[in-house]
């Protein structure tokens, strides 16, 4: 819209009232600031919200403009400073913890912070990060290498590549960062400098704003993980690690001040993300409970084993999945005994047996596509064993096992959405979805076995767990050292 | 004795400038006029909205893309050069 509006082409949007915020910033940011808006209703009928806004719309685009509208222009350059804040240590700590009124959440929202305390970011320990690093404090953070886009071809004409030293925009507002202020927020979010690296990586991964909504995570790969002692072991997903936590918090941190993001101000974002990983989502894997057989996440993304790589991931969507305590799948590879023998027809028969027909029953009943199955390195050495010599071959079982009539898929809730209205291709077809017979038999679990990603992780306990899958996009970490 | 004083940082980022521009001249009226509308996602409220405008408003010439995407389909810039004016449904 606003590029139509620059072009000399009058627009009206139509948008929710509570989206108001994000598009007044929208707007300032790229430089319409009078963009004119009117609202659709969330709950009234279609067609009565129609006949309701109509006349409004056709103002939008009609009616004379305001001196106000008519008498902008200039440069839009907020005031900012590089020095926040001085006075005393206590004092800074009160300061950086002010919350404002939110009006659409009804309570206090932190300014600065993810509602903790913070480490306050002083010049000399914001220095002392800055060692962490080999680029200058002034950096602007920028693309080290060209990634694709990920959006529909009809929206983002014809360059499907965002390039090389293009400088990332943190969302919703879509500001930009130094090495420094990136240094700023992890001094807030209690890292060391020798976990800098990883943070400037997520840094350059837009630090996880997405379009603004937030909810990704990350998982890094390769040895890294060990020289700075993260956690992919016992509780890698709870406290107590400080390089998994406060990387994790960086990212949130910087959401928060990088990416100017305020629910129901400047983002629309019901529940906030996962609560189970609400300050920050950072984990790694473990490289020495591999099978000999699989290769590293580093090197399944195209990257050397030597190489350490962080890849992002979307853990907002936790599902609880098929459930059995450790004991019942040691019963069922030690003895073919337990429930999970019983399911899978193998009473009385010592293992290795298939765990993963147990996992996948009515895995895709709640919510279709690929999964993040994290596995300890035995269950692991288990598939290993049975035949699945790679990770490749999981995923794809797993994928094959997601299959279902076309009848049963359309019933879900987000391929309206994923198939523009079912006027797209079908992939494993090619053919389009409105020719496709009802009982033609498609995936629920992702349009191809890399819609699921398998991870080696945990301690010595025989359970697996799940989010949302699939590949993400990887940074190189070595880029930051 | 007074405490040390501090500096202590910013962890804002920066807000690139921005060249800030006044709305386009709006039109004087829709008949004959070619309208761009653009429909992003939520049937309900679109649907009838492009049954209405296409039933109702003849005299317009409607330039209509949609997508239950979030994101707009995007006119050519030959088609940029034909329209009037334009409305988009983000209602997502």
């Amino acid at each position: 819209m606003i590029e139509l509006e620059k072009a000399g082409i009058p627009t009206i949007l139509i948008d929710f009232f509570d989206q108001d915020g994000f598009v007044d910033s929208e707007a300032q940011v790229l430089g319409v600031p009078k963009l004119r808006y009117m609202h659709a209703h969330r709950i009234m009928k279609g067609t009565e919200d129609v006949e309701r806004f109509i006349d409004e719309m056709f103002d939008g685009i009609t009616r004379p403009l305001t001196d106000e509208e008519r008498q902008v222009g200039g440069m839009w350059r907020p005031d900012e400073s590089r020095i926040l804040f001085e006075g005393s240590l206590e004092d800074a700590e009160e300061f950086y913890m002010q919350a404002e009124m939110n009006a659409y959440q009804g309570a206090p929202y932190a300014r600065y912070t993810d509602g903790l305390p913070i480490v306050v970011p002083t010049e000399e320990r914001v220095e002392a990060m800055l060692k962490g690093t080999s680029h200058a404090p002034n950096e602007i953070i920028n693309l080290q290498a060209d990634i694709p886009v990920r959006a529909a071809p009809e929206a983002i004409g014809n360059d499907p590549t965002i390039h090389k030293g293009e400088p990332i925009r943190y969302m919703p507002t879509r500001r930009v960062a130094t090495v420094e202020q990136v240094a700023v927020n992890a001094v807030m979010a209690g890292c060391k400098p020798e976990y800098f690296p990883v943070v400037l990586a997520i840094a350059e991964a837009s630090a996880g704003t997405g379009d603004g909504r937030n909810g990704q995570g990350f998982i890094v790969s390769g040895p890294i993980a060990r020289e700075i002692g993260m956690n992919f072991g016992f509780g890698l997903l709870g406290p107590g690690n400080p390089a998994n936590i406060t990387i994790g918090r960086a990212s949130k941190l910087m959401w928060r001040n990088l990416g100017g993001a305020v629910p129901g101000i400047t983002v629309t974002s019901n529940w906030g993300d996962n609560p189970a990983v609400n300050t920050g989502f950072c984990i790694a894997e473990y490289a020495g409970g591999l099978p000999k057989e699989w290769m590293g996440l580093n090197e399944e993304l195209g990257y050397k084993k030597e190489e350490s790589v962080l890849m992002v991931t979307h853990p907002g969507s936790f599902g609880i999945g098929q459930h059995f305590m450790p004991g019942v799948y040691r019963a069922l590879q030690k003895d073919g005994h337990g429930a999970m023998a019983r399911y899978l027809g193998v009473k009385g028969v010592p293992g290795p047996h298939n765990w993963l027909d147990y996992l996948c029953v009515g895995l895709w009943a709640d919510r279709e596509g690929g999964i993040t199955l994290m596995m300890i390195a035995e269950m692991a050495q288990h598939l290993v064993d049975i035949g699945f010599k790679t990770k490749e071959s999981v995923a794809e079982y797993i994928w094959k096992k997601s299959f279902e009539p076309v009848k049963e898929y359309r019933m879900r809730g987000a391929p309206d959405f994923a198939t523009n209205g079912w006027r797209s291709i079908e992939r494993t077809s090619g053919k389009p979805w409105l020719e496709l017979d009802d009982d033609y038999m498609v995936p629920s679990g992702g349009d191809s076995p890399r819609a699921n990603l398998i991870l080696v992780c945990g301690g010595d306990e025989e359970t697996c767990h799940r989010f949302g899958g699939g590949h993400g996009q990887p940074y190189l970490i070595d880029n930051w050292r | 004795m007074a405490g040390k004083i501090y500096k202590c940082l910013n962890p804002t980022g920066i807000q690139m400038p921005a060249q800030q521009f006044p709305l386009a001249e709006r039109i004087d009226k829709i008949d004959g006029k070619t309208i761009h509308l653009n429909i992003c996602g939520e049937p309900d409220i679109t649907i009838r909205l492009e049954r209405k405008l296409v039933a109702e408003y003849p005299q317009v010439n409607w330039l209509i893309k949609k997508t239950n995407g979030i994101d707009p389909v995007r006119m050519s810039e030959e088609e940029k050069k034909t329209v009037d004016a334009a409305i988009l449904g983000v209602c997502w």
